[in-house]
């Protein structure tokens, strides 16, 4: 398949330092705290409020993710190879934060130079946003669910959910098909018109539906999402298969050390094959998804077309992080259930992490798509 | 879709009434409701003493397998299937039933003492009385034989000193067939007793183990509680071989079957409603699973039919709960592709689809690998006494 160059320049990276840095901040001792951040009793529904520990705490890894430079931007923003460690680390620690979501904000805004002051205040840590592109949750983020503006592009009417952290962001950043194109309006979440309530899910966290009426659309206005926003999008991708291929390794880890505590017919869980095994695929599975991501990630920073290589790596890792949260749980035996049990907190976020950038199924069709369409390309090359 | 369960040519005309008989009692407003408050309860509360229970028992259909004068209807395996599967169907809460009638229910009905089976089954097939099982502990499940749970001997009995974890609906129960160590051999396996435990005694406390599923376990600290003879259950340090005996006897996949084709029936039912089963993407596994389960209920009642006929088949009972089981997690898996995100949505959100089912079973998931005996202790049967391996 050829491969089209997108950005005319190479982003520059050092991934080996950025992970260096960043396993300072999600280090082994702290991930399990980090896990619990936030978490929301079952069925607490839109009356959940986050204690106020975990909100600090959170910010604390904020500002820490900021201070280490993770969100400066070069020209073209931060490299995705850099990104990718920063990400396999967050997803084994299974922070929830809107940082994931603002890089890719600030790489969708690229599109348009009237964003180029908002980039720099995401770059600097002053400004956050929340991804808004599902208007419910069959809605696949490659197809943004349609958007009312009025005539002058001033107001948005409709509503977007599963916006993650909605109340705490500084901008929601709306994608949606407006007439023959996707637009991009940013809008601020206490603006006068925008309505919010918090979803209950599985993995009680922070997702919000978010209701128009006549909201007003934050300056600059709103702006073509252009021929970036399927790139932008499939970079996202890499990124959040390293996050997920994180989790993954997040939840193989606690088995595995679950597996040598615990003590059946004698000797420890750990000297059994069967179960060995299982772990041992999962880690190979793992490592080669991540592998996947990290070699996309250069590429996309070379400038390459890496919608298929985003989209597979995005479902592969989709596919692993389910299972190996789910014999998490399994290998835990019934403790895995229980709520004190971090097994089974793998487990419910996998559910919801695994279909965040596009489900499975929907990833693979697009990856059919973009297959079928290269070698009609090549053929025609 | 109405229902994926055809008429099965196995069963006589008489079962086959029955069968109709109870469906359509599950199908009456009452019990569809009973259910559907069920899907919405509180994160607080949980299925119990629920009325279905009676409603079924005052027909003598919760335990039809079992003579008259303890409350069945004197009916055989095939009727117990039967209602077992319809229940599951109907989406009723089994916990309950599983515990008090299959387990601790047979167990008294095969080693228990008359007046053991006088005292409980009646108020058992009625519905009205729960009876918990107590086998697990903190440091022991798929090993029994590493059980620590002591009877110290005291006079003509015994007390009971030890911690049960990972048991169901002891909160509620008003006994518990529990198994102790009576005599300390050095031969894990020997020397374990079982014993009718009343909950309700001032040594026992009873605290639950919140879990990521809708119920929560239940921790229970037996402190000193006497028990004597008449509490025993089959013999004396012979508890090892009745807890293998009978929950193999016990195991045909019939119930987890039947669970996992109310589920996929489920998804099914979203991805017409939806569109999505017109999309080969989501029809093919669709497709793929619906086999699976058709060929684990083949199998299921191959079992059933075994025991009809006294010629029970362990190796592929295993098998059955082994295949049955395997196909929950693709069938949650593709449950998430069809309704994606809103898939996740718990009944305690306005917008989740079908009163959040999904998401509560999708949190229910891996309990059927690990409950009634793991997918590897089933595989170990399988191995070790199906193939000479091991
Ligand atoms: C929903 C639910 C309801 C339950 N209800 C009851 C109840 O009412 N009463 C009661 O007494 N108990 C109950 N249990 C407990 C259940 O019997 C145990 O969970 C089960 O026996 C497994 O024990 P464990 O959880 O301690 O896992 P462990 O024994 O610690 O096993 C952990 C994992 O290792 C695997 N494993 C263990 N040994 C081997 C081996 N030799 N080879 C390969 N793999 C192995 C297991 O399959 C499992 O996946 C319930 C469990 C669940 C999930």
């Amino acid at each position: 398949m050829t491969v089209t160059s997108i950005a005319p320049e190479t982003v520059r990276s050092d991934p080996e330092r950025t992970r260096r840095r960043a396993e300072e901040l999600f280090d082994p001792d702290l991930s399990p705290v980090l896990r619990r951040l936030g978490q929301r009793p079952r069925g607490a529904a839109d009356a959940a409020t986050l204690h106020p520990d975990d909100a600090a705490a959170r910010a604390d890894v904020a500002d820490m993710l900021v201070e280490l430079g993770f969100l400066a931007a070069g020209e073209a923003g931060p490299a995705v190879a850099d990104l990718v460690e920063v990400a396999e680390l967050i997803g084994s620690a299974l922070y929830q934060s809107p940082f994931l979501d603002t890089v890719t904000a600030a790489d969708l805004l690229a599109a348009d130079p009237r964003y180029d002051a908002l980039r720099t205040e995401i770059a600097a840590g002053e400004r956050t946003v929340a991804l808004a592109w599902r208007e419910d949750g069959r809605g696949e983020p490659h197809h943004p669910a349609p958007l009312r503006l009025d005539a002058a592009g001033r107001t948005v009417t409709g509503v977007r959910r599963f916006v993650a952290f909605a109340p705490d962001v500084d901008l929601l950043l709306v994608v949606g098909r407006a007439g023959v194109e996707d637009r991009l309006v940013l809008i601020a979440p206490d603006a006068p018109g925008v309505r919010l309530r918090r979803q209950d899910d599985i993995g009680r966290g922070d997702l919000y539906e978010v209701t128009f009426d006549a909201a007003a659309v934050a300056a600059p206005g709103s702006g073509p999402a252009g021929e970036r926003y399927p790139q932008a999008l499939a970079r996202a991708r890499i990124r959040h298969a390293a996050y997920l291929a994180g989790l993954a390794s997040g939840a193989i880890e606690l088995s595995a050390q679950r597996l040598r505590d615990r003590t059946a017919f004698g000797r420890p869980l750990a000297s059994m094959q069967a179960l060995a095994f299982r772990l041992a695929a999962l880690a190979a599975e793992t490592t080669a998804v991540l592998a996947f991501a990290r070699e996309a990630a250069q590429r996309a920073d070379r400038g390459a077309d890496v919608r298929l290589a985003g989209a597979q790596a995005a479902f592969l890792a989709a596919d692993v992080a389910r299972t190996a949260s789910a014999e998490a749980v399994h290998l835990h035996g019934a403790s895995g259930m229980t709520e004190g049990c971090d097994a089974q907190v793998f487990y419910r976020r996998a559910a919801v992490d695994a279909s965040w950038l596009g489900t499975p199924t929907g990833l693979r069709i697009e990856a059919a798509r973009l297959l079928a369409a290269g070698y009609a390309a090549e053929k025609r090359d | 879709m109405s229902t994926t369960i055809e008429r099965d040519p196995r069963l006589t005309v008489a079962q086959e009434r029955f069968r109709d008989d109870v469906r359509s009692m599950l199908a009456e407003d009452r019990v569809r409701r009973a259910v559907d408050d069920v899907a919405v309860y509180r994160p607080d509360q949980e299925a119990a003493h629920l009325d279905v229970y009676r409603w079924l028992g005052a027909r003598g259909w919760l335990a039809p397998g079992w003579p008259v004068e303890y409350g069945g209807l004197g009916l055989g395996p095939v009727e117990s299937a039967i209602v077992t599967e319809e229940m599951a169907l109907a989406g009723v809460p089994d916990d309950v039933h599983v515990l008090s009638v299959d387990i601790v229910g047979s167990f008294l009905l095969l080693e228990g003492t008359e007046e053991q089976r006088r005292r409980h089954l009646p108020a058992i097939a009625r519905g009205e009385r729960i009876a918990t099982v107590l086998f697990t502990e903190p440091d022991c499940g798929s090993d029994l034989s590493a059980l620590t749970t002591r009877a110290e001997p005291d006079g003509d009995g015994w007390r009971l000193y030890g911690s049960k974890i990972f048991n169901m609906k002891s909160r509620f129960g008003d006994v518990a067939l529990c198994a102790a160590r009576t005599t300390d051999s050095g031969v894990g396996m020997h020397g374990i007793t079982l014993f009718l435990l009343p909950l309700r005694s001032a040594g026992v406390h009873i605290e639950p183990v919140p879990s990521m599923a809708n119920d929560r376990f239940d921790l229970v600290v037996i402190d000193g509680v006497r028990v004597t003879r008449a509490d025993v259950v089959g013999r004396v340090d012979d508890g090892w071989r009745s807890i293998n005996d009978l929950l193999q006897l016990e195991r045909t996949g019939i119930d987890f079957h039947a669970k996992a084709r109310r589920l996929l029936d489920l998804v099914i039912r979203r991805a017409a409603q939806t569109g999505r089963l017109d999309d080969p993407a989501y029809a093919l596994p669709l497709a793929e699973l619906d086999a699976r389960l058709t060929a684990g209920r083949a199998l299921s009642w191959q079992m059933v039919q075994n025991l009809a006929e006294a010629r029970p088949d362990p190796v592929a009972s295993a098998m059955a709960k082994w295949y049955v089981t395997e196909q929950f997690r693709p069938i949650l898996h593709t449950a998430m592709e069809v309704d994606g995100l809103d898939g996740a949505l718990s009944a305690w959100d306005a917008d989740a689809p079908g009163l959040g089912r999904l998401e509560a079973q999708y949190r229910l998931g891996p309990v059927h690998r690990l409950a009634s005996g793991t997918s590897e202790v089933m595989l170990y049967l399988i191995a070790t006494n199906g193939l000479g391996l091991l």
